[in-house]
Parts: structure tokens; C-alpha cells; sequence
């Protein structure tokens, strides 16, 4: 029985995502999470974190905390993530990238929670006592049959 | 991240590998930026060596496709491997960009 977990804080640098989702990466493949899930679940807290250490925090902001609770199972994959940030839920207040449109009308905004929302099984937002908490599961077998 | 570019006229040929974030984006915008402004407007972006890209690094990619567009020629991606392709199509960039299995194969997509 696999019950493992890894606890980051992450800090206000443009460095500061990759580094965090290189440490989630180092977990997943010790702990014999399969590649495709690693990429796909790190492809999604790095997306979160670029957004959060991007646009949570004015610059002068007092004491910006952001971290990141990974826990895995044999069968789930979870990670919560929290900042004290202003208040943003991306699954509402991002806006909805349009797919169609050709590349000189398109728009990047909204294309990472977009890949996100698209790469994690569930993702839940909620504000709890002035935090933005995002809360994101994968269960370990449903990865299998998304591989078709 | 390394990208290596090799030129024929106004084509040319950037074998990127490693890594493309937000930590890097800037960088990988540089190279590509330098690569048009040296008069290319046909850029074939070879994948092959590329283990990762963010919603970041399309964003790059998405102003190369625009310049080398409105330069008259276009961008094309060649060698993506699996787990990159899946970001790319569910992002829409395949719809943007063609996507080919070889650097041969997008480089002659350019002379048509």
C-alpha cells in the first residue's frame, strides 16, 4: 500500500513553478506513477502556479503564501493548493479560450487552465478563510483508459 | 532549453529540445524572434528533442506562426513526440500549424 506525500512552498519567482512541478515530477516517477499521468498532472500544477505567482500577489503584497500538498495513493493522486492571494477561481473567472478562431484572431488567455481542466480528472476551486484553495484529483486507473 | 537553427534562404530548420515554461518562455521567444529577423519566413520547428511545453510556450509559438504568416511563408512542427502532440491538439494548435513527421517532410511542405 502506497500512502506518500510530499508538502512545498512555493515563492514569488518566475523559477519558482518549475521547480515545484520538477520536485512533484520526482515523486510521481519514484512512487511509479506512469509517465503520460506525471506529464499530464504536471503540466496542470504548473499551469496553477504560473497563474498564481503570476497575478495573486500585487508587487508590494505583505506576506504572499503558496503552497502546494501532493499525496498519493495506489489508486489517487491528490494535490491541494493554496495561496493568500486575491480572490480568483479560475474555473469561473478565467476566460474560455475560442479553439476555432485562426492564429492571427486567437488568444492565449485561458489556454492553461483550459489544457488543465482538460489534463486532471477533477479540479474544485474554493475561497476558505482568505484563501484561494485549489483541490485536484486522478485516480490512478481511470489514467489507463484516457490512454486510448 | 537549446535550440539549434540551421538556414537555407528564407527557410530554416530550429531543433528545440529540453524544457519550454514560463521560466524560459522569454528565452525560447528570443531565439525564434531571431531566427525570423534574420529574414525567414518559412520556420520548420523540429520537436523531436522536446520533453515539454507549457501553455507559455505555445504562447511563443503562437507569435512565430503569426510573423512567419504574415511574412508570406508560415511555421510548421515536425518530430512531436506523443505526450507533446496531445497538448498541442487539445490546445487547437494543430489546426494553426501543421504538424509533419519529418524535418524533410515540413521543409518540402514550404517549396510547394
Amino acid at each position: 500500500m502506497v500512502d506518500a506525500t510530499l508538502d512545498l512552498e512555493i515563492g514569488l519567482d518566475k523559477d519558482e513553478p518549475r521547480r515545484a512541478v520538477e520536485r512533484f515530477e520526482e515523486f510521481a516517477l519514484e512512487h511509479g506513477v506512469p509517465m503520460g499521468l506525471t506529464f499530464k498532472f504536471q503540466l496542470a500544477l504548473d499551469e496553477l502556479l504560473t497563474n498564481i505567482v503570476s497575478y495573486a500577489f500585487d508587487e508590494d503584497a505583505a506576506t504572499p503564501v503558496i503552497t502546494l500538498s501532493l499525496r498519493l495513493t495506489n489508486d489517487m493522486l491528490e494535490a491541494r493548493l493554496e495561496d493568500n492571494g486575491r480572490a480568483f477561481n479560475p474555473l469561473r473567472d478565467a476566460p474560455i479560450p475560442d479553439l476555432d478562431l485562426s492564429a492571427e484572431d486567437r488568444r492565449v488567455g485561458g489556454l492553461g487552465i483550459h489544457l488543465t481542466k482538460a489534463f486532471v480528472h477533477a479540479l474544485d476551486y474554493e475561497r476558505v478563510d482568505g484563501l484561494n484553495r485549489l483541490h485536484l484529483v486522478q485516480p490512478l486507473g481511470a489514467h489507463q483508459e484516457d490512454q486510448t | 532549453m537549446n535550440v539549434e537553427t540551421s538556414y537555407s534562404g528564407s527557410t530554416a530548420v530550429a531543433v528545440v529540445d529540453g524544457r519550454i515554461d514560463s521560466a524560459n518562455a522569454k528565452d525560447f521567444d528570443e531565439e525564434l524572434s531571431a531566427i525570423i529577423d534574420r529574414g525567414v519566413s518559412s520556420l520548420v520547428v523540429d520537436c523531436g528533442g522536446l520533453n515539454y511545453i507549457s501553455s507559455a510556450g505555445l504562447r511563443v509559438l503562437l507569435i512565430a506562426i503569426r510573423k512567419t504568416n504574415e511574412a508570406g511563408g508560415g511555421l510548421a512542427l515536425c518530430s512531436v513526440p506523443d505526450h507533446i502532440r496531445e497538448v498541442l491538439e487539445v490546445s487547437g494548435f494543430v489546426r494553426l500549424t501543421k504538424v509533419f513527421a519529418t524535418a524533410d517532410e515540413a521543409r518540402a511542405s514550404f517549396s510547394k
